[in-house]
This record gives structure tokens, C-alpha cells and sequence, in this order.
């Protein structure tokens, strides 16, 4: 379905679904940055940039409980979190390179263990994502396949128009959920004219080849050069839409506590520390090595596409400046030679 | 003969790290001397004031002290020789750190009560005590016990709701 | 002279040094700045051949403290042979820090200074042009700018420091001029975005612990998950354990992705002490910071 909205409606939207007690999650700015968080009006809605978190945490949070636990004398009482209370959720604003990330997502969440906490979340959630106008150097969402009007895991999308105000397109059913329940404020489309998208500068990778020598290239001396330089914190996988690892930690005392799971990266020293004390990726190239094969070698392998949606915030947060696209672009260089 | 206790509506929990030396022989003085002093106060005995490290002060507040006391010998007087001395050092300066992120500096005391001061530990529990009662509980810290990272901050009521649920 | 005038020069000279130190065998790797991708950007590079020198730059994107390879927690680096290691004068206070804490041989240590007229605040733009408003604000406070006692300095004359505004002592003037109850939301706001990726503890030159305090679980000192106690405590253990050893790089605040004012922390920690024992860290290599000795006459008035 393609329908118009004029940014009165839009806030009018938000508006009505917040008085209905949807929780409605958008980029607001918190302590200076931008991150996805609940609106309590729709006027803290920030669109024109790029939130400083991606969207991820709205179904798989920072941290979260999993079970609490509580000892009265020899009686061990356990309670588990109802994923039944998670709240109906509408996410707006959200750009595509971290609507496109959602699906990467769910195939993980949802592959051999089915993930209750992430997927529950997911059910409840419809996604409005906003097509995007404005690129820097370090985007290349263009370059891992998808496109600024990507409308892959959003159910409805919003592009900008010349004139003010968006064309909604739906592209699931709870996006024509949402068209329908909230009919009056949507109109008719009429001439008009999207504003011009953004234009990431690197505009493809040839990412089978990448695949390819990375196939064949585990060891390799060039993972030295790439990657000395990292310092080893969580940075790149924290504030990426696609990285999923996570920890899982009991917290408490012995008479009572939680049990809670929050995120994890590859880049840590201690995340494949052995409780031997032996370490397999004792060396940081090769947790670099691990984060670069992950995400375009073992995803791929095992779900067909890549983990990575360009959307280049580990690119301008790195502390040492790594920059994934340019390591793809000398894997790619390596791979023609 | 006891005084028939006094009732109050709020009863703070204190904490008092000492060390095992000086304090600790001081309130055991006091004990076996029979002075009354609020039993409010929890101890925890260190080898020496230089062994008290700030982390414990804030795992004190995280798990609901609404006071923390941190006692050991007189400059001089550390059977370490200079265990305190490293220790006044130290708390100098974290005071002023727990000051600058907006900790009222009220609910900490330091003090040098030596193994024969049982006098003086009755006196210091006792004030800080009486101090603590009047500011009423320490809310900070256990509210941030409680809050949760779930999802950005807890600020719709439906988020409230599911979260109390949990 | 503009900015790209002097570090255009600076970046020559450090070309030169660094290849003759490479090729005459004095240093057996150059941690430096080279290009990265990005327009204007910059990244660090560990260098060990004397053809490869040409790859260094330097320019207002080069905030790195290179300090940090140098320690014992970074393990990538050569450990044999001396290493020279481009450095702002900012930066070499880590260093002198690390020498004075037996973390580094100045033998075994070729420092090549860099006179700086400031860096970038914040690199998520490299492009931008270095001015009063980009500068980062450590800069704005800085006032030597050339490196002392480094092994090779290139000759650039350097223009008058702009007088611009102390933003450290501004933002902590207006917190302590703060209730209690002020500060405490203040902080607990910008401690709320913390996500524990430890950018802070890994780009700081003095967090070389083998293992972290934090990262330890038996016992649990402080809640390694990122939720409000846990990110509380982490920060002030971070702050009080860098209290008379941080010189002011101000790496953990420029590299921290949800941008929380780290420094200001550091900052007040580095003022307190230089007020209450009269010593400043990052001048002299010496042998103990403030916290690790005493004085028998040490102010206690706060102690009952």
C-alpha cells in the first residue's frame, strides 16, 4: 500500500499511538547524543541524523534479565521474566541500514535456539523506517548491497518528499496494520517528489570475491598489518545494528539475585578466555581476524548473506581510526591479485 | 539497669570498615566494658585501614548501608607503620571524588580510634548514627541497585509496568 | 603560518628522522600516524622498514596517544630492540608516567616530538578543519606545546597560543557549584548511556593491568553488566584509579562512543590532588605518584 503523510500527521501519528499506550521508540537525544529510546512526545523525535546506538537494542538490549533468584533458609525460589509483559512497540525513524540489520538479526534469534526474549520483542514491534538523505564519508551501505531507500526489514517505510512531509509504503502486514488502523491521517498520494537520497561515495564491493579469499586466507600475515593496531575494546560490536554476542552473568549475592544477559564482542580479550586460563585468540589480530570472518565469511556461510549493513558507525567511532570498509577494499584488492 | 530503648522510625544501616588493630580492639573494649552504643553498626575487620579500598565503600552503599564509617590507629601508631598513612591519603582524595558526582559527604566518616579508645568509638558510632538517622535513607545508590539498562531508560509506564512484572 | 603549513612541515621532518632511525639500525620499529580511508583521517602504524617511513603523516587528526602500544597490554608490538614512538607533548606525559612507574626504559625508547598547535576534538569528521571550535578541548588548556626532552624535535616555529576558553575548568566550576542531589543526576545521566565496550580502559596509557579489577568475577567488585551501579562504579574506579597518574591525554573522553565527559572526572581528580599534596602527574619521572606515598603531616581534618 502507498499512501502520503504530512509531518502534522506524522506527529499526530505518534501522537495517537502514545495516547493508546504504544510504546513508541525514535531517535531522541539523551546527554548530548542521539539514541533510539521512548518518546514521551513526539516533538523529541530526531530525524535528520544518524542515532548514535543502532536500533538492535530495541529487541536485544544493552542488558537485560533473564531470572531472578531469591534463597529464604533450604527454599530456592526462581522467577522468570514473562516475555507476555513486554509492551506493543512501534519504532520510528529508524534508518535502513539498521531496519535492514533486523532481519540478519532474527535469523540468528531464531535459528536452532529460538530466542523468547528477542523474538517476543520482535512479534510485538512494528517498524517505520525513514528512507535516508544525507551521507559522510563512512557510510557504504551501498557497497555491502543494500540502498538508502532499502526497505528490508521495515514494515512501513517513509521517504522524505520535496514538498514536506513523507510517502508510506507498507511493506509487511503489521505495516498495513498501522496504514489501516490509523486510515484518516494517511492520504492519497498524489505528483510527488522524493528529496534526493543520500549517496554513500563507496558504492560497491564484490563480496563473494571478499568471501573467497576469505575462504582460503584464515591465516594470513595480513591480519597483522590490519589489525595491530587495535586496542581491544567492545566499540565496533557495540555500536554495530548487526553484532549480536552476548554474555550471560549471574549478579547478587547467594541469597538473592539475577541472572541477566547484555552484550558482548569479539574484540575483548576475555571473550574467548578459557577458564584453563588458555586463550585461542590470544593475540588481537586474530580477535580482528574473528570479527572480519564473522561477518562476511561465517554469517554467509551459514545464512546466505552478510553482517554488515554499511551503515559506518564502527568506522567513525573506532579510538584507532580501523576503518572496515578500507579493509574490505584491500581484501578486495588482495582477492584481484 | 537499661535505658528502655528509645524507638525510632528509621533505623540506618552502618558499616564500618576497621582494622583489626586499633578499632576493632577499641569497640571490643567498648563491648566488654558494657558501653551502649547504637547497634546500627556492622563491622568488618581489616588487617589495616591501607587494605580498605574505595571499591568497598561503594559496594557499601550498593547494598544498602546508609552509612559507611572507616576507622583505624593513629598516624604513628599502624602496626604496618604506614598503612593509615597510605590510607588518609587515599581517602583524601576519593571524598572528593564521591563529592564531585554528588555523594553528601555527611553519610561518610573517617576516624582514628586506637585499642584503648573505647570511649571514642562509642562517641563516633554514635554521632554518625544519629547524623545518618536525621538524613533519612541513603535512596541514591539503591535506586540505581534497582533501576534497570532494559531498552533505553524506564520512562514510559508501560515499560514500568512490564519491568514490575519481572 | 596555518596549521596545515606547520604540520605539513612536521610531517617531513618526521619522515626523515624516522627512516635514518629505521635504516641506521637505532630503532627496530616507529609507532607513528599514517592515512587511513577516510578523507583527512588518520590511524596509528607500527613501522619496521626504512622504505616504509614515508607512510607517516601527521596533522590535527592524529589525537591517538601512540603511549599505549608501549605497554605491557598491548602485546602486539616488537619487544626487542628500541622503538621510537611519535609523540605530542601531551602524550609524552604519558610516557614519562610509564618510566616512572617501571613500565618503560627510557633506552629503549627513541621519542620523536611533535610541536603541536592542537588536535581535533573528536575525529567522527576527520575533514573538518582545526579551529577554535573544533580543537579539542584538552588543547585549549594545554600549555607546552613542545615537547621536552624528546630525542628529536623538528625545528618548526610555532605561533602564539590562541587565548580560548577553559572548558575543563568552566564544566567543573559549574558542577561544583551544583547541590549534591545536581550532580548525582547529572552523572547518573551521562553514566546511563555507558555500554561497558571498556574504549576508555583500552586506549589509556595506564591501564595496563594484566587483568582488569573489573573484568574480575571472584570476588565481584564491581557489576560487570552495563546497568546503573555497575557503570557507577566502574567509572569511579577508573577515576580513582588513574587519580595522580593521569597527565591529561583525555583519550578515554575523545574515543568514548556515547561521549561522556571522562576527562572531567580526571580533570577534578588531577586538581584535587595537586591542591591537597602539591604534586602534578606527567613533568618528572619519578618513582611514586601522590597516592602511593605520604607524608607524616598530611592534612586530616576530615578524619575524626
Amino acid at each position: 500500500m502507498r499512501k502520503q503523510l504530512s509531518s502534522e500527521h506524522l506527529t499526530a501519528l505518534l501522537q495517537a499511538l502514545i495516547a493508546a499506550g504504544t510504546r513508541v521508540v525514535g531517535p531522541r537525544r539523551v546527554a548530548g547524543i542521539l539514541l533510539y529510546e521512548p518518546l514521551i512526545t513526539p516533538d523529541e523525535l530526531v530525524l535528520d541524523e544518524l542515532p548514535r546506538r543502532s536500533v538492535k537494542e530495541a529487541f536485544f538490549p544493552v542488558c537485560e534479565d533473564l531470572l531472578a533468584y531469591e534463597k529464604q533458609g533450604q527454599q530456592l525460589t526462581l522467577q522468570d521474566v514473562d516475555p507476555a509483559s513486554f509492551p506493543q512497540t512501534v519504532l520510528v525513524g529508524v534508518r535502513p541500514c539498521d531496519a535492514a540489520a533486523i532481519p540478519v538479526l532474527d535469523a540468528v534469534f531464531s535459528w536452532d535456539y529460538k530466542d523468547q526474549f528477542f523474538l517476543e520483542r520482535r512479534a510485538r514491534t512494528t517498524i517505520i523506517s525513514l528512507a535516508c538523505t544525507s551521507a559522510d564519508d563512512a557510510c557504504f551501505c551501498t557497497a555491502v548491497g543494500l540502498a538508502p531507500d532499502e526497505p528490508r526489514g521495515a514494515d512501513l517505510m517513509l521517504t522524505p518528499l520535496e514538498d514536506g512531509g513523507y510517502l508510506a509504503e507498507s511493506h509487511s502486514e503489521k505495516g498495513e496494520a498501522l496504514l489501516e488502523a490509523h486510515a484518516g491521517l494517511f492520504s492519497e498520494p498524489g505528483a510527488v517528489q522524493p528529496l534526493p537520497l543520500a549517496q554513500p561515495q563507496t558504492l560497491s564491493f564484490d563480496l563473494k570475491k571478499i568471501k573467497a579469499w576469505l575462504d582460503e586466507h584464515f591465516e594470513d600475515e595480513s591480519w597483522d598489518g590490519i589489525a595491530t593496531r587495535c586496542v581491544g575494546c567492545g566499540s565496533c560490536a557495540f555500536v554495530c545494528p548487526a553484532c549480536h554476542c552476548f554474555d550471560i552473568v549471574d549478579e547478587g549475592s547467594e541469597k538473592s539475585g539475577k541472572r541477566r544477559k547484555f552484550w558482548d564482542a569479539c574484540g575483548f580479550w576475555k571473550f574467548t578466555h578459557h577458564a584453563s586460563g588458555h586463550n585461542p585468540r590470544d593475540f588481537q589480530p586474530k580477535r580482528y581476524r574473528n570479527r572480519i570472518m564473522h561477518k562476511f565469511k561465517y554469517y554467509d556461510d551459514k545464512f546466505g548473506q552478510t553482517l554488515c549493513t554499511g551503515c559506518g558507525r564502527c568506522v567513525r567511532l573506532c579510538p584507532v581510526g580501523i576503518d572496515i570498509a578500507g579493509v574490505l577494499e584491500e581484501i578486495e584488492k588482495k582477492a584481484n591479485e | 539497669m537499661h535505658h528502655a530503648k528509645p524507638k525510632h522510625e528509621f533505623e540506618p544501616k552502618i558499616i564500618a570498615f576497621v582494622c583489626t588493630w586499633c578499632t576493632y580492639a577499641g569497640a571490643d573494649l567498648a563491648g566488654t566494658s558494657r558501653m551502649q552504643y547504637p547497634a546500627n553498626v556492622r563491622l568488618v575487620k581489616f588487617p589495616c585501614t591501607g587494605r580498605i579500598d574505595p571499591v568497598f565503600i561503594l559496594k557499601a552503599f550498593q547494598q544498602g548501608a546508609d552509612g559507611v564509617l572507616v576507622s583505624g590507629c593513629h598516624p604513628g601508631d599502624c602496626h604496618y607503620m604506614a598503612g593509615n598513612f597510605h590510607a588518609r591519603r587515599r581517602f583524601a582524595a576519593f571524598r572528593k571524588l564521591l563529592e564531585f558526582i554528588g555523594v553528601d559527604l555527611q553519610r561518610l566518616q573517617f576516624s582514628w580510634v586506637s585499642a584503648a579508645e573505647a570511649g571514642k568509638w562509642v562517641e563516633v558510632v554514635t554521632e554518625l548514627t544519629e547524623r545518618v538517622r536525621a538524613m533519612g535513607p541513603m535512596r541514591e545508590f539503591k535506586d540505581l541497585a534497582l533501576e534497570e539498562q532494559w531498552s533505553g531508560s524506564l520512562t514510559t509506564p508501560e515499560l514500568q509496568e512490564a519491568y514490575e512484572a519481572i | 603560518m596555518t596549521t596545515e603549513i606547520i604540520y605539513s612541515a612536521v610531517g617531513e621532518a618526521i619522515r626523515t628522522e624516522a627512516e635514518r632511525v629505521l635504516a641506521d639500525g637505532t630503532v627496530a620499529a616507529v609507532v607513528g600516524y599514517t592515512m587511513a580511508r577516510r578523507k583527512g583521517s588518520a590511524q596509528p602504524v607500527v613501522l619496521t622498514k626504512p622504505e616504509e617511513a614515508n607512510q607517516l603523516i601527521f596533522s590535527a587528526a592524529c589525537v591517538n596517544n601512540l603511549a599505549v602500544y608501549l605497554t605491557k597490554a598491548k602485546k602486539e608490538l616488537p619487544r626487542e630492540g628500541r622503538i621510537g614512538i611519535v609523540v605530542k607533548s601531551c602524550d609524552l606525559k604519558a610516557l614519562v608516567g610509564l618510566l616512572g612507574e617501571s613500565q618503560l626504559k627510557r633506552d629503549s625508547l627513541y621519542i620523536i616530538g611533535v610541536p603541536c598547535v592542537g588536535v581535533l576534538g573528536s575525529t567522527l569528521q576527520p575533514s573538518v578543519e582545526l579551529n577554535a571550535e573544533t580543537v579539542a578541548d584538552k588543547c585549549r588548556e594545554c600549555d607546552d606545546r613542545m615537547p621536552q626532552g624528546a630525542d628529536f624535535v623538528p625545528t618548526v616555529a610555532l605561533p602564539a597560543s590562541p587565548a580560548l576558553e577553559k572548558k575543563y575548568a568552566v564544566e567543573i566550576a559549574r558542577l561544583e557549584a551544583m547541590t549534591p542531589a545536581e550532580r548525582w543526576s547529572y552523572w547518573q545521566e551521562q553514566f546511563s548511556k555507558c555500554i561497558k565496550c571498556y574504549a576508555c580502559r583500552q586506549v589509556c596509557p595506564f591501564c595496563f593491568c594484566e587483568q582488569c579489577l573489573c573484568d574480575r568475577n571472584k570476588p565481584q567488585m564491581v557489576e560487570g553488566t552495563p546497568r546503573p551501579a555497575g557503570n557507577l562504579a566502574w567509572h569511579l574506579v577508573r577515576a580513582m584509579h588513574l587519580a595522580g597518574r593521569c597527565a591529561g591525554c583525555a583519550e578515554c573522553e575523545r574515543v568514548c562512543p556515547m561521549d561522556i565527559p571522562l576527562n572531567l572526572l580526571n580533570r577534578k581528580m588531577s586538581r584535587e590532588l595537586k591542591e591537597l599534596f602539591h604534586s602534578e602527574a606527567g613533568f618528572e619521572v619519578r618513582e611514586k605518584g601522590p597516592l602511593a606515598e605520604y607524608n607524616e603531616q598530611d592534612d586530616q581534618s576530615f578524619i575524626k
